[in-house]
């Protein structure tokens, strides 16, 4: 089973998150970040999970050595009894997923519902996404539906991390070099559909 | 050799040397706690040699170097007071865990401070630093002795005299209302519930309530049994002790050991928080203080991750709500939508 | 006489709205679950399913349903925060009455007696139809055709409306005259079978989010994807074609679409040959509206058209749905039949992947409609002035003919009347007209003119606020029912609690009422499931069949499609399949439909349209999502979407506060500056109230057929505030 991440088709309706706040471990406060690209340009959003990397930079990273992976990959979040509340983590993921909860001075983050996922079932929010933002299951079955393929290495400047959460893009896409530069544009692009 | 293995002789060896010079070059070490000596000695070489490997880490590292920094900067004495003040919050209060939940707090309280007061009182009597003697004049009074210093005489029906034979029991006590609060919790919280781990979350446990459990017994056997059942007990509880001393280092109870971090980090965001901000080269907020945004940028180098790209520009500049947006837009591109 | 009782600040402070953010107790005291029940979403017509986590008589959280095969356990966040209605501080627990300074508790018995005693009253002065009845869109079927048959048995009144009329009521008049039946042609399953799916005014990412799934699964098998729509939605934003219609301008823009597919031959000669009627005006009609000549009445470049045209001709397969957009019109009806007139001549219907739909927005907006809580209409989808099927249905109530009352005012309608001073007694029933009908400020004299109001509701809507007795109801997790999903599938709602404190279950409100006012042998039910088969029963035999239904037919197909005319009936998923349609003759219609503007067209003084809508964490008047924390902080207040071209042209900075004239009245919102709309165009959220309520402003013109008010186009002056 694996997860598989579609920003592009996000329609913002925050199901995923709301359904990740319902989880007993962080129970009122979701883990999954969504929020608009540009709201002054368009509606689309862009939804985030933990990418699960596998020799992760949050964990690398924490002074105190609280960032564990499970057998099967999952990053956790901080362990409660180490975590310094630094954000480190924070600061230094690639994909900026950890969060740095002031009331429990403690990181938390996506854990890919390990209470749900370790029993066999999905995810919260991939359960819930209408729009197939969000999915998971058997690879076989999402390349048969789905004509992107997953990607699940990633390029930043001199940086390469791999993950386990895969990311979809056009078939034949080995990596996904993040450009940053083409997006700093001072003017944002003119919408291409209204006229 | 590496410095780890260095920082456990070292730490093994002032151990040794504490018993050697505390007890008066052996003459008040009790030789029946000689396992338990052995057993400390081990448990502190184990204890630094994992500590040691720990400051190492390049994070650690910097962030011990730039709290020694602050304090060369900013002045020992105010930088001791701040710390004094974070460390009777967090170590001594632990106020923090309390705002996760009260019966959190009092549950890692009553665990905490009952290992702690245990700890404080076995070490002194198993190095031979303390011990007690009956006074010479009389036969009712004991004498407490530090160090080879006489600290008191006080009656055996004193109260004081009570506190000294009972401050064990205490400990035991605190530490098994500890282990029955963090077990009920563990079960009434579904969410606990769901991430617990037996070898991680529910030995420590374990191993907290067959000492404490072993020892109280101890007390029991000598004062209700007429020392029914002693030897046995004695042995159970030496090889719990001295099996937890041997975890310590391993497991989650080594957090004892790390969280003085914890004052250290609070002395990092307050000179963070008066520093100069780091703004996103992509959205211009701020979005971390640019101390801490220089100090990734060396550990990220330290440990030869280097998210820096062809023009020059390092990831560390760029804030994390802007990469989730960088990778729905590089995403959007790829896909064409 | 209904003017509010006391200060809106105290009537908010007692009966809310209030935001609940945690399940009874608080996350970190929330129990496990005892036991999971399968039901369903309430806030909207899709109806997805859910299980409802239940402990100790609460509902304390929910699972998803993967088994449901509509939703497959995907839901959005209306859904996932659903269950944060129960247990709520606002609930109505028990009646009250109005006093001079606000509401006191009453018994049940003071409540219903008032309530019989007044509507004895102002009948016997006024005649029958003083006294109106309006009733809820999201009511289960039993209630709505529960609520029909009290009107007209025990009340013997012809003012029965119902909250679809502020929905989709244009398509259910089109649907009636184009194939002689109103439900949706087809399946959602059918969408993913489409090879072009054309989506018309339909926000289907915020007020379906469900059907997004359907839409992308045939993009992932090729499927083109266009989207009419003045503001570029979720769904548009990606679309492969987007044509930002000009409001008001629909019907432009399909008669210029089924020129083009005309002059390209694209046309499907032997369907229409075979199975419709009157294409060869409709033909003629359109021939003026070449591509240049929609542009100019439509604002879509003519490029855009033509390309539609070709992209639905190139499709072997296609859908067409619609919704609000295309409905909220003063001609909402002849929107509709131009899109269907576009089907119909392509032969795109009644096949694996090709139909036409409306989407229900409320969540039993289709079967709502169906029963008789409707004023012209009558159980099992009857005409009321048809007199055959006057004569199927008083037989079967055991009443004469000449008893039925005759077809009566459309909600907005009852409202004028209302005013007027014609009727002066209303029961309602889970409707909050306060907040949803345009023009705030006239249903607020007519509220403030009637002699009596009884509301039943759980919570004290803006509107129930007016009443002189309300009734502490059911939500829907409450009691047992069916309700009848935008696709036709009648689903089974399951009761996961009881009713909590001293409220009642809406259902036996009304069968008490009825026995009151003396018809106690015409409404002897004992359960939900009595009124179900009664319901089956009368709509036998009727254009909407549900003779061949029962509850555990239902729940072992998990939904049955109507007509289910007989038991063995395995239902009807498709319809119109071999080209049958419901008209007497077999054949579809075609309707000559030509543009004209819509009632209150852009001038000098008010230079801009105005329309609005939803945002996808509310749902209607907001009367439940407004008191659900999570729902309203992703809304928490209404704004007025702007162009940046045209902001920057009014000298309004993003975030400003704006004004909004019509005239009607003004409106105070932030700007929220977004290139997703036309520059010509501003868009405000309709789900809420008082100064914050867009239908202040808004125009209560009503479709001449259908009486649906035209909510999607005024005009209207916005300046910086």
């Amino acid at each position: 089973m694996e997860f598989f991440l579609d920003p592009s088709r996000c329609i913002g309706c925050q199901a995923c998150v709301r359904a990740c706040a319902e989880c007993d471990t962080h129970a009122g406060r979701p883990m999954i970040h969504l929020e608009y690209v540009d709201r002054a340009l368009s509606p689309q959003t862009a939804p985030v999970v933990c990418m699960h990397c596998e020799d992760p930079t949050c964990a690398q990273v924490c002074p105190a050595d609280a960032i564990k992976q499970t057998e099967d990959g999952v990053v956790m979040s901080a362990l409660a009894e180490r975590c310094i509340g630094c954000s480190n983590c924070v600061l230094a993921c690639p994909f900026g997923v950890p969060r740095y909860v002031p009331e429990r001075d403690q990181m938390m983050k996506c854990d890919l519902c390990y209470d749900r996922t370790s029993l066999g079932k999905m995810p919260m929010c991939a359960t819930v996404c209408p729009s197939g933002a969000l999915t998971y299951g058997p690879p076989e079955v999402i390349e048969r539906l789905r004509r992107e393929r997953s990607v699940r290495s990633f390029r930043f400047g001199a940086q390469e991390v791999r993950t386990h959460v895969g990311l979809m893009a056009p078939a034949g896409t080995a990596e996904i070099d993040v450009d940053v530069a083409s997006f700093i544009a001072a003017e944002p692009e003119p919408m291409r559909k209204i006229a | 050799m590496k410095v780890e293995i260095v920082g456990g002789l070292v730490a093994a060896s002032l151990v040794v040397a504490a018993i050697a010079i505390g007890s008066g070059g052996l003459r008040h070490f009790d030789p029946a706690l000689t396992h338990y000596a052995f057993a400390s000695v081990i448990a502190a070489f184990a204890v630094a040699y994992r500590y040691g490997g720990w400051l190492g880490r390049p994070p650690t590292r910097r962030l011990l170097r730039r709290v020694l920094e602050l304090a060369l900067e900013r002045g020992f004495a105010r930088q001791g007071a701040h710390a004094a003040g974070l460390a009777a919050a967090r170590l001594g209060a632990q106020s923090f865990i309390a705002r996760r939940s009260r019966l959190r707090w009092v549950t890692h309280f009553c665990l905490s401070w009952g290992s702690m007061l245990a700890f404080a009182i076995t070490f002194p009597l198993v190095f031979g630093w303390v011990h007690f003697e009956t006074a010479p004049t009389e036969a009712e009074t004991y004498r407490a002795v530090l160090f080879g210093i006489v600290l008191d005489d006080f009656s055996v029906h004193s109260w004081k005299a009570f506190a000294a034979f009972n401050a064990l029991n205490l400990s035991a006590i605190l530490v098994l209302v500890g282990v029955a609060l963090a077990l009920y919790r563990r079960l009434r919280e579904a969410g606990d519930f769901a991430v617990q781990q037996l070898a991680v979350d529910i030995l420590p446990l374990v191993l907290l309530f067959a000492v404490s459990a072993t020892g109280l017994l101890l007390t029991i056997s000598s004062r209700a049994l007429g020392g029914g059942g002693y030897p046995f007990f004695a042995v159970t509880h030496a090889a719990t002790v001295i099996a937890l001393l041997l975890y310590l280092p391993f497991g989650k109870l080594f957090h004892a050991v790390q969280r003085p971090a914890h004052v250290g980090i609070g002395l990092y965001k307050r000179a963070a928080a008066s520093g100069a901000a780091a703004r996103c080269v992509r959205c211009g907020a701020a979005f971390a203080s640019a101390m801490q945004v220089a100090d990734l940028k060396h550990v990220l180098g330290a440990l030869a991750i280097e998210p820096r790209f062809a023009d020059g520009l390092h990831y560390q500049d760029v804030c994390p709500g802007c990469r989730r947006r960088l990778l729905a837009l590089n995403q959007g591109r790829l896909v064409g939508r | 006489m209904a003017t509010l009782p006391t200060s809106e600040d105290e009537l908010i402070a007692r009966f809310g709205p209030h935001p609940m953010y945690e399940p009874a107790g608080g996350f970190a005291r929330r129990p496990a679950a005892e036991r999971l029940v399968k039901t369903h979403c309430c806030f909207c017509g899709v109806q997805c399913g859910i299980q409802l986590k239940v402990a100790d008589g609460h509902v304390i959280g929910f699972e998803p349903w993967e088994e449901f095969p509509v939703n497959r356990g995907k839901l959005c966040s209306k859904g996932v925060a659903r269950y944060l209605q129960n247990d709520h501080p606002d609930r109505l627990l028990h009646p009250l009455r109005r006093t001079e300074s606000g509401f006191r508790r009453a018994s049940w018995d003071e409540a219903l007696g008032l309530v019989v005693e007044r509507i004895r009253s102002i009948q016997q002065r006024h005649g029958r139809d003083a006294f109106a009845v309006l009733g809820g869109a999201s009511l289960t079927n039993e209630k709505a055709y529960l609520l029909g048959k009290l009107a007209r048995i025990a009340l013997r009144t012809a003012n029965i409306d119902y909250n679809g009329r502020l929905c989709m009521v244009s398509a259910a008049a089109a649907n009636k005259m184009a194939f002689g039946v109103d439900r949706a042609a087809n399946p959602w399953s059918d969408i993913p079978l489409a090879k072009c799916v054309m989506l018309v005014g339909t926000n289907v990412g915020e007020c379906f989010p469900i059907l997004t799934d359907y839409v992308w699964r045939a993009r992932d098998t090729g499927a083109k994807v266009v989207v009419v729509d003045p503001r570029l939605t979720p769904i548009a934003r990606t679309a492969d074609l987007f044509l930002p219609v000009k409001p008001g301008r629909d019907s432009a823009l399909f008669a210029g679409i089924l020129a083009d597919l005309v002059r390209r031959g694209a046309i499907d000669r032997e369907f229409i040959h075979a199975h419709t009627v009157g294409f060869e005006a409709v033909r003629e009609a359109v021939a003026k509206y070449t591509p240049l000549h929609t542009e100019a009445l439509t604002g879509v470049p003519a490029a855009s058209i033509v390309r539609a045209a070709e992209l639905w001709a190139e499709a072997p397969t296609s859908m067409l749905l619609h919704a609000r957009g295309l409905e909220h019109h003063t001609k909402g009806v002849e929107n509709v039949l131009s899109t269907i007139n576009l089907v119909l001549a392509t032969g795109r219907i009644g096949k694996p992947g090709c139909g036409y739909g409306t989407i229900t927005g409320q969540g039993n907006g289709q079967g709502g409609r169906e029963h008789g809580q409707r004023c012209n209409q009558l159980p099992g989808g009857r005409d009321i002035e048809n007199p055959a099927h006057r004569a199927e249905v008083a037989r079967f109530w055991g009443v004469t003919e000449t008893e039925l009352p005759r077809a009566g005012l459309s909600a907005v309608e009852i409202f004028d009347a209302i005013e007027r001073g014609e009727i002066k007694g209303l029961l309602s029933l889970s409707i909050n007209p306060m907040v949803s009908l345009p023009d705030a400020a006239k249903t607020r004299r007519a509220l403030e003119r009637l002699e009596f109001f009884g509301a039943i509701d759980f919570f004290l809507s803006e509107t129930a606020r007016h009443a002189d007795v309300v009734l502490a109801g059911s939500l829907q997790e409450e009691d047992e029912g069916t309700i009848t999903t935008g696709e036709g599938r009648v689903v089974r709602l399951r009761r996961s609690v009881e009713p909590p404190g001293d409220a009642r279950v809406d259902w036996r409100i009304l069968v008490e009422l009825a026995a009151r006012l003396g018809f106690a042998d015409k409404f002897r039910y004992t359960c939900a499931e009595d009124l179900f088969r009664e319901l089956c029963a009368a709509s036998s035999g009727g254009p909407i069949d549900y003779g061949g239904m029962s509850y555990e037919k239902i729940e072992k197909n998990l939904g049955v499609f109507w007509p289910c005319p007989k038991p063995e009936h395995p239902g009807t998923p498709r319809l119109f399949e071999g080209g049958r349609f419901a008209h007497a003759d077999g054949r579809a219609r075609f309707h000559v439909v030509d543009y004209r503007p819509p009632a209150e067209d852009v001038d000098r003084d008010y230079p801009l349209f105005l329309t609005t809508g939803r945002v996808v964490s509310q749902y209607l008047s907001g009367n439940q999502t407004r008191r659900i924390g999570p729902l309203l902080d992703q809304a928490p207040e209404p704004y007025v979407e702007i162009h940046p071209q045209l902001a920057e042209a009014l000298g309004i900075a993003a975030g400003q506060m704006v004004r909004l004239a019509t005239r009607r009245g003004e409106l105070r919102l932030p700007a929220l500056l977004t290139r997703a709309i036309r520059p010509d165009t501003v868009f405000v959220p309709y789900h809420w109230a008082g100064r914050l309520s867009v239908n202040r402003i808004t125009h209560r013109a009503l479709d001449p057929i259908s009486k649906i008010p035209e909510f999607k186009v005024c005009a209207v002056r916005v300046e910086a505030s």
